[in-house]
């Protein structure tokens, strides 16, 4: 079939590989030896490692250098901030069969995304039509595959030996807009896929290592921002080239055999890691936490295309991890609320494989993290819930709103631990929920089409640990290695004139360990043609909860001006509205801005886009972390410090540190040690006083269970719970001692319940197999 | 030759926190090396380290000082100044609204200088106190666009106000950075203005640091650490070399004292633009790398520098070394251009040990440092260091380790090496340490190669020079099938940095951003103001230049002058540094000749594919070199006495231990081998301060000018 294969470029079944399989057969003998051994592949021994350890550890660390540098390079051809100055980039390299090898620095959820989109490829015949050659480049950002957010654009490579495919590399970088309804890369508005942004499903969009000119054309005129587009697939391809040079040489120097062994060992020596670092930093047993977050749908400043999504509901996020004798674990999402008409939901992989990004901060900070970790994880994420939707319609653009909330919760889980095991400087309250996200768009300072999103988001405060504060303004969940970016910088991508950029004086949680202080930046609309900007964060509801009587930090809030006569104000040499919102029950901004100023200043903390002209306000608050320990337990000279520092607000020493203090002339504050004695002494007092016993308080609260006593949106979160989890109901009504015949129904709410029944999976679509990884 | 036709003519100091090693080169290029213990007056080590030195040539520091054309420092002393917060109290000035951003810093702050484990693990990440406390900032209203327009104009009274606290609070120095100020510095200079006038008024004499004085360039968080830099740490600096430049001249010296700057040049100790001289050390090589290629006509170079702790790499293309714009020092990121340079956390002291996780090799991050390993078992270290490897292994003399000053126990470090690496691996004693070894090579290897293929070489074109201390020792492994066009290993190897610091030329650097950006519907209106731009921007760091050698006094037309731009594909963040192929610009013509030397280096460091014209092209800063002649130390030239080493130069033999198996090593005395000398492997050539290696497989000769080369057979 000659013809055939010039129509298609694809491959005779079984040509791949030297063991003449398909691609799907090699990989389901992967996945079918492993489930039978439980190690990978059935590598119950590390035949290189243990025979050539030198041998072993040079070619990873050959392969490791040369992700790493090759990342370095590529990153400096972009164009975008998110990429070159937030390092929103990462190269992965992988087997024949997908599974991660090792990856560069860099947003490392992407070592699964990629490695999904690899298996879709495989498991759906792509070596059939359109073919795997040599030189081929695809292309992916498809949410239903196993992408985060459809921002996250991947470029894959095959890696060929002698006509003979050996491996994959993978390319990814965020993009600054992906066409979505709204302008920026995590926009919300649109409440279905089709209006999330350009889905990519594994296109091959290059053949004999060129780019091909339809697939320019069309991606380039699906986005508002072609410059940083095309900057960024070049980005995504020089990297991926070099590194497909370094294995080739690899295999050169090494001899295709030992490459072939070291790619499937290396996974099996992954996944041992994980479970001695288990080992050694936690305890066997059961932990639960839960997570909630708030989506306030129903706001006048949410506009969506579709009246059934404007409802405000609670993300909610119970998590069950068992850490097992073996030390492997297991993660169970059992009672996850139903996916929703937001984009804040997630797929399997974003949480499979996004989870290892929080967890090489602290469980497993180490180089060598691949796939093998997630062979040492078991994942059970419920069918219809969030996590797993069963509906093809849902959208993704902001997944990570859910995503850190409940990411959130597993570091307090999993910082229980250290705790027990006596690893007091790995505890972290659980890290802050990083936001605002910044967004916007339309036509900018130079005249063009332009959409932005903030990434000073990847600087907020962090947990605090059990033996000092959380740092402030220092990282985002999803990102260690965090910074702000230079103003200079931002003013060049943005049409927004700072006013400001201060520390956010009370927003990391109160405890003995205080949460790191948030950061907030003013932003004066300035040069722009026609803008507009939202907000995207929590604010009704704290997503990160604080560890062992330390707070949360505290809640978001949004502030915004239009017709604040600044520009006037400015010519007249008045007083303008300059750095730090003190104390938002204060407000000090409004002073300073004309009277008649429209001002938003609300708990509204996700909104869609609202115009704003030059001269209009805006506060990007970036998030606090929360604290460890109860606050009364803090050093006096700490909060004393705290308050010359102007981290504090003064009457919150004494509300909630019980600590006196007095300022002197110079404005110095000092501490009372013996007042602050008293102090405390007094409200431990008032805590006794206002203590119940529990039985009496859950008493209490279960009367209102009984009398469906609760707000609206609480009510709906746990009845799309219930709904998907009789396990989870079951649980609910034995710990409250309910009656068999207690129920809460979403019907009874009277909000609309769109798609609360009727879905389409994707998985019903002719010719599709979709790649299944956990339980569900 | 006698001493007035063979004078003493170069002198170089290196000021460490432990040491004052002085360098002294006569005009027939021999040298001595002098040391003396650092001392809080700078001077007075200067002088003891002057005396040690010239005592080998019987000389005196009163008699030689008089014939000396040239001296150039190099010290540690600001970088420790700023390291241990102990700085000029400074005041700032910042816009109004930002009082806050230095005390911020750049997140990444807190984790700079990390190994990568570390900068992923975030609960080790801190921030270092800043350099100027909150207490000591003050705001002044004043916004200015990305453009360079004035949205709020300055509020000078405000300025007036602050000045007047800084100065009643303490303050010792007053610094201004105000955003933006790079593209329009009129309201950082109005402030600086009222800041002087205050400070008259009050009759008190501290200096005021406008940053768009010193270092206008974007990115504001660096170019304000900097200028504090010049304040908080160079004033002081200034006021010790000023007391060091003065004693010299006691003693009879008639030069002026010079210090070496981060952009690779030396500048005078009266330069206004002083914390370029806080990095400087490991400089010295690639200056003096860059010098011996000139001289004896190796144009690309590949420098590496292996000590007890660190491996520095830095690339020479044609007689060049490369920039770097934005650095860091100190966990601050800085405007200083500083000499390209990668460094890696892994030396010839780096601890090894078994990752208990994955029970693998695991190389550094920290190192045995002074403390050597655990063959000195008075330096109480109880982890197996990469020394120990090479003790047992017969490459370093266990006998003779600088030179037989310390007492090793070579048994310790095996039985060490037993039951740390070698047990838990299941490998003999030799086949583990020799495996750390060749990890260490690999990983040095991997990084020089991916450092030159990375800015699109290929090491065919090179030469690697190898120096520092550990860099002879390692010199075969980390170039090992690399494809260098030849290895050189200096017999002063040890001594080089110092060296390279004596042979910098007296030069300055500034640079300026602009904002120039040209696409395809540019006109030609548009390009010849694009030209002007550049050219305005050159004039006017011309004038601060010939300023820097008119303090010196220097005329005008002694200094050349070298101008550069940094351009990149419209839109883009980084940008490449350019030598202009044009000396002066003068009509829209000129812009292809710019943009054609951009070009060709884009295609080379990132792939022709990575190529972008149809964005258009964007000039984001303008620089300019200016240089005057200065005396160099001359390169030592001696006769070819042939290739058999004389006999006084063996050492006997020793086992060593390379590729699985002992061999016998010809030993020999670096010292006494002469020009002309051929050296097979296995051989091991030691000194008091390095030891150079050559293994089975390799040879080496020593040329007229006292380089070893060693060549892979």
């Amino acid at each position: 079939m000659t013809i055939m294969k010039n129509i298609t470029d694809g491959n005779a079944v079984g040509s791949l590989l030297k063991s003449g399989l398909s691609l799907n057969d090699h990989r389901n003998l992967i996945l079918q030896r492993t489930k039978e051994t439980g190690f990978y592949d059935g590598r119950k021994n590390l035949e290189l490692k243990e025979s050539d350890p030198i041998a072993y550890e040079r070619i990873f660390s050959k392969l490791r250098a040369g992700l790493v540098s090759s990342r370095e390079v590529a990153k400096k051809i972009a164009a975008s901030p998110i990429v070159e100055q937030e390092g929103e980039l990462c190269f992965t390299l992988y087997n024949v069969a997908g599974d991660c090898i090792a990856t560069s620095t860099g947003i490392i959820i992407h070592v699964g995304t990629m490695g999904a989109a690899i298996k879709y490829m495989i498991q759906n015949n792509w070596e059939a039509n359109p073919g795997i050659n040599p030189g081929d480049m695809f292309t992916n950002n498809d949410c239903q595959i196993g992408n985060v957010h459809p921002c996250d654009i991947a470029t894959i490579v095959p890696i060929f030996h002698d006509d003979t495919l050996v491996g994959w590399v993978g390319g990814v970088t965020h993009v600054i807009d992906v066409g979505a309804v709204g302008p920026g890369s995590m926009s919300n508005g649109q409440i279905q896929r089709f209006g999330d942004g350009v889905q990519i499903t594994c296109r091959k969009t290059g053949v004999n290592d060129t780019p091909l000119r339809d697939w320019l054309h069309e991606s380039q005129r699906n986005v508002r921002t072609p410059k940083y587009w095309i900057l960024d697939e070049k980005t995504r391809i020089a990297g991926c080239h070099m590194i497909r040079d370094l294995v080739e040489e690899t295999i050169r120097e090494e001899g295709v055999e030992a490459y072939e062994q070291f790619a499937m060992e290396v996974v099996e020596d992954g996944r041992r890691g994980l479970t001695s670092r288990i080992k050694s930093m936690t305890i066997p047993g059961t932990y639960k936490t839960v997570a909630f977050v708030d989506v306030p749908y129903s706001h006048e400043d949410v506009a969506v295309p579709s009246p059934f999504a404007k409802v405000d509901t609670i993300m909610h996020a119970p998590c069950e991890i068992t850490v097992k004798p073996d030390a492997t674990w297991r993660l169970d999402f059992e009672g996850c609320s139903r996916w929703g008409w937001h984009t804040y939901n997630a797929n399997p992989v974003a949480f499979t494989s996004g989870i290892w990004v929080m967890m090489t901060q602290t469980l497993v900070p180490t180089e060598r993290i691949n796939d093998g970790a997630r062979y040492a994880t078991e994942f059970r994420l419920p069918k219809g819930t969030w996590t797993n939707p069963d509906d093809r319609r849902t959208a993704h653009a902001d997944a990570w709103h859910f995503l850190v909330s409940s990411w959130s919760s597993l570091w307090r889980g999993i910082s229980r631990s250290y705790f027990g095991r006596g690893y007091l400087e790995e505890v972290n309250a659980g890290n802050s929920n990083p936001c605002n996200w910044l967004q916007g768009g339309g036509i900018n300072q130079e005249g063009e089409i332009h959409a932005v999103n903030s990434f000073e988001t990847a600087a907020c405060g962090t947990g605090a640990c059990a033996v000092k504060d959380g740092l402030n303004h220092a990282a985002a969940i999803w990102n260690p290695e965090g910074d702000m970016g230079d103003i200079e910088i931002w003013e060049l991508a943005e049409p927004l004139l700072y006013m400001g950029r201060t520390i956010k004086t009370n927003s990391g949680g109160y405890g003995k360990y205080r949460g790191g202080l948030g950061f907030e930046t003013l932003r004066m609309v300035w040069g722009s043609a026609d803008w507009t900007m939202f907000f995207m964060g929590n604010g009704y509801m704290n997503s990160d909860w604080g560890l062992m009587g330390g707070y949360p930090s505290a809640t978001g809030y949004r502030f915004e001006a239009h017709e604040t006569g600044l520009l006037d104000r400015i010519r007249d040499g008045m007083s303008l509205p300059q750095g730090k919102d003190l104390n938002p029950d204060m407000p000090e901004f409004e002073k300073h801005i004309s009277p008649s100023a429209k001002v938003k200043r609300d708990k509204q903390c996700i909104t869609t886009e609202a115009i704003f002209e030059n001269g209009d306000l805006y506060l990007n608050y970036l998030r606090g972390g929360p604290g460890f320990g109860d606050p009364l337990d803090r050093d006096p000279k700490a909060v004393e410090e705290d308050l010359n520092q102007n981290f504090l607000l003064p009457s919150y020493a004494e509300k909630v540190y019980g600590v006196s203090a007095m300022r002197d002339e110079d404005g110095h504050w000092e501490v009372d040690l013996k007042e602050t004695e008293i102090r405390r002494k007094v409200i431990r007092q008032a805590r006794v006083a206002a203590g119940v016993p529990v039985r009496d308080w859950m008493e209490q609260e279960r009367v209102k269970i009984l009398d469906h006593d609760a707000s609206v949106q609480v009510k709906q979160m746990f009845a799309s719970s219930f709904a998907l989890s009789p396990k989870f109901l079951a649980e609910f009504k034995s710990f409250w001692d309910l009656p068999d015949h207690w129920q809460l129904l979403e019907e009874s709410l009277g909000i609309p319940m769109f798609g609360a029944k009727h879905h389409m999976d994707i998985s019903e679509l002719p010719d599709v197999h979709p790649v299944i990884m956990t339980e569900q | 030759m006698n001493q007035l036709s063979n004078p003493v003519e170069v002198m170089g100091i290196d000021a460490g926190g432990t040491m004052t090693d002085t360098f002294f080169v006569r005009a027939d290029g021999e040298f001595v090396v002098g040391k003396a213990q650092s001392n809080i007056n700078e001077s007075q080590a200067v002088l003891e380290s002057s005396t040690d030195a010239l005592a080998h040539w019987g000389r005196s520091v009163e008699d030689v000082f008089p014939e000396m054309v040239t001296c150039v420092f190099s010290g540690t002393a600001m970088l420790n100044r700023v390291v241990g917060r102990k700085g000029l109290r400074t005041g700032l000035i910042v816009s109004k609204g930002f009082e806050d951003f230095h005390r911020m810093g750049r997140a990444i702050q807190s984790y700079l200088g990390y190994a990568f484990e570390d900068r992923i693990h975030l609960n080790t990440h801190r921030y270092d106190q800043p350099l100027v406390e909150i207490k000591d900032t003050r705001g002044v209203t004043e916004r200015i666009d990305s453009q360079g327009n004035v949205v709020i104009p300055v509020r000078l009274h405000e300025a007036r106000e602050a000045a007047r606290e800084l100065i009643e609070q303490g303050c010792k120095a007053i610094v201004i950075s105000l955003l933006s100020s790079y593209l329009n510095g009129k309201h950082e200079r109005d402030v600086r203005d009222v800041c002087l006038e205050v400070a008259r008024e009050k009759g008190v004499d501290i200096p005021v640091f406008a940053s768009v004085d010193y270092y206008p360039v974007r990115k504001e968080s660096h170019r304000t650490n900097t200028t504090v830099l010049e304040a908080y740490a160079a004033e002081p600096s200034r006021a010790t070399l000023g007391t060091l430049s003065d004693s010299l001249k006691d003693c009879g010296a008639s030069f002026d004292l010079r210090v070496m700057a981060s952009h690779g040049g030396t500048i005078s100790w009266k330069a206004k633009e002083l914390a370029r001289s806080l990095v400087s050390g490991p400089i010295g090589g690639v200056i003096g790398a860059k010098f011996l290629g000139e001289r004896l006509g190796y144009e690309n170079i590949a420098c590496s520098d292996i000590g007890g702790t660190s491996f520095d790499m830095a690339l020479i293309t044609k007689n060049n070394f490369a920039m770097h714009q934005d650095g860091d020092m100190a966990r601050l990121v800085l405007s200083l251009p500083l000499v390209s340079m990668d460094t890696i956390g892994a030396g010839a002291g780096s601890f090894v040990r078994i990752d208990p996780y994955t029970n693998s090799i695991k190389l550094g991050p920290d190192s045995a440092g002074y403390r050597v390993g655990t063959c000195w078992p008075d330096g109480g270290v109880d982890t197996v260091s990469v020394t120990d490897c090479h003790i047992i292994l017969g490459y370093l003399n266990p006998d003779n380790f600088l030179g037989g000053i310390l007492n090793l126990d070579v048994e310790r470090a095996r039985q060490s090496i037993k039951t740390q690496i070698a047990d838990p691996l299941g490998l003999s004693v030799e086949d583990a340490a020799s495996g750390v070894i060749e990890l260490l090579d690999l990983s040095l290897r991997q990084h020089l190669r991916a450092m030159i293929t990375g800015k699109g070489y290929s090491p065919r074109d090179f030469v690697c020079f190898s120096y520092g201390g550990g860099g002879p020792v390692h010199a075969y492994g980390y170039t090992k099938g690399l494809g260098f066009k030849e290895t050189i290993v200096p017999a002063w190897a040890a001594g080089f940095s110092a060296f390279g610091c004596a042979t910098a030329d007296f030069e300055y650097r500034y640079d300026k951003s602009v904002d120039i950006g040209i696409t395809h519907e540019s006109g030609e209106a548009e390009v010849e103001a694009a030209v002007g731009t550049l050219q305005a921007a050159w004039n006017e760091l011309r004038e601060k230049v010939l300023e820097e050698f008119r303090i010196n006094g220097f005329t005008d037309d002694e200094v050349t002058l070298t101008p550069g731009y940094r351009m990149q594909y419209l839109g883009q963040l980084n940008d490449l540094e350019i030598d202009s192929p044009l000396a002066a610009l003068s009509s829209a013509d000129d812009w292809n000749e710019l943009v054609q030397a951009f070009d060709d280096t884009y295609a080379r460091v990132y792939a022709s594919a990575a190529r972008s014209p149809e964005l258009g092209f964007g000039i984001t800063g303008a620089i300019l070199r200016g240089s005057v002649e200065t005396k160099k130390p001359n390169i030592p030239e001696e006769p070819d006495a042939g290739p058999t080493p004389a006999p006084e130069a063996s050492l006997g033999s020793r086992p060593f231990y390379y590729e699985k198996k002992w061999v016998e090593a010809k030993l020999y005395k670096m010292e006494l081998l002469k020009p002309g000398n051929e050296i097979k492997g296995p051989a091991v050539i030691e000194s008091d301060a390095t030891t150079f290696v050559v293994p089975p497989g390799f040879e080496t000769f020593l040329d007229v000018n006292r380089l070893f080369h060693l060549i892979e057979r």
